[in-house]
């Protein structure tokens, strides 16, 4: 039925591709497809079976989208079994919980994980934004270390889990002090005393 | 949505299957460690047109009278996942079986994220 749907489907994009084709070729005259359209709109059993054209396209359109998505959510999770049935973990919830340990490390700034689970075990990607003060070696080892003892810990898994850090940039202060301008955020502005008092 | 049926000597007893999703959704609260039922794009688009939360939970009975559940949950952080759904799978078949005396056949568990606690 799957395989129906999707031939189904790619004959129905190649014969619109075909008639683009051929109009752009100047093979079609817009005056032939104003006449073969009043034809079809005259009879009621051409415009039945046009309805009913309509409405089967529908259907196979959301069976292919469903088959596109429920076969893109079976790559994107962790699964094992228990006595009582399945558990199955979406590798976004491990990436939620990496983002997490964006604030267990006062140095990074911003953290953006990518988790695929792959047959060697679990791929971590994590492209970090760090801040100027930081020692790289020294903070990314940390974050490698902290990022698989929480996932072991979390997921409670024995697969291998491979955590790979790109530092995608280094924030300095004068960057930050730029964008606390840019917000209109300023920390050294002075504050006018007893300003949030006012007379009843 | 057809459900669960038995009959005795005054009639027939039928347990829907959005009454069996209730129970499910409510013994996956019940547990600590589980901030909420849902996560996954259904149950938001339905969180949207505010629609219950059980309506997310899939519930199937086949012909032996089993039933088969896939629960998607969001846990807290800094709970472990397999504790906290194994933990769910026994609350569910437990109250399940307390409540509606069915033949559970399986529990599934899709953690579709981490959140903190509420």
């Amino acid at each position: 039925m799957r395989i129906l749907g999707i031939f189904f489907y790619a004959t129905i994009v190649a014969l619109i591709g075909i008639t683009l084709i051929i109009f752009a070729l100047n093979r079609l005259n817009p005056q032939d497809i104003t006449e073969i359209m009043i034809i079809m709109q005259e009879s009621l059993s051409s415009r039945l079976i046009i309805g009913l054209s309509g409405a089967l396209l529908i259907l196979i359109s959301f069976s292919v989208a469903q088959l596109i998505l429920g076969r893109f959510q079976r790559e994107k999770t962790i699964a094992f079994s228990t006595a009582s049935g399945e558990v199955t973990i979406a590798l976004s919830a491990v990436e939620d919980l990496i983002r997490r340990l964006a604030g267990i490390i006062p140095e990074i700034k911003e953290l953006r994980p990518n988790v695929v689970a792959t047959k060697k075990g679990i791929l971590v990607d994590i492209r970090v934004v760090l801040k100027a003060a930081a020692n790289i070696p020294e903070i990314t080892s940390r974050l490698q270390e902290i990022a698989r003892s929480k996932i072991q810990e979390v997921l409670g898994i024995e697969e291998q889990i491979i955590i790979r850090i790109h530092v995608t940039k280094i924030i300095s202060l004068e960057d930050r002090n730029r964008k606390k301008k840019e917000t209109g955020k300023d920390d050294d502005e002075p504050t006018i005393p007893f300003s949030g008092y006012s007379r009843t | 949505m057809h459900g669960e049926e038995s009959r005795n000597e005054l009639g027939t007893i039928k347990i829907h299957k959005n009454v069996i999703a209730s129970i499910t959704s409510l013994a996956a609260q019940e547990i600590d460690g589980v901030n909420r039922v849902g996560g996954d794009f259904k149950s938001g688009l339905l969180k949207l047109i505010n629609r219950r939360q059980h309506w997310v939970i899939k519930v199937e009975i086949n012909k032996n009278e089993e039933v088969h559940i896939e629960v998607p949950i969001v846990i807290k952080y800094g709970f472990n996942i397999p504790d906290v759904a194994n933990k769910v799978q026994e609350s569910i078949r437990n109250s399940l079986e307390k409540m509606t005396n069915l033949s559970i056949k399986d529990i599934d568990v899709n953690v579709q994220g981490i959140e903190r606690g509420q």
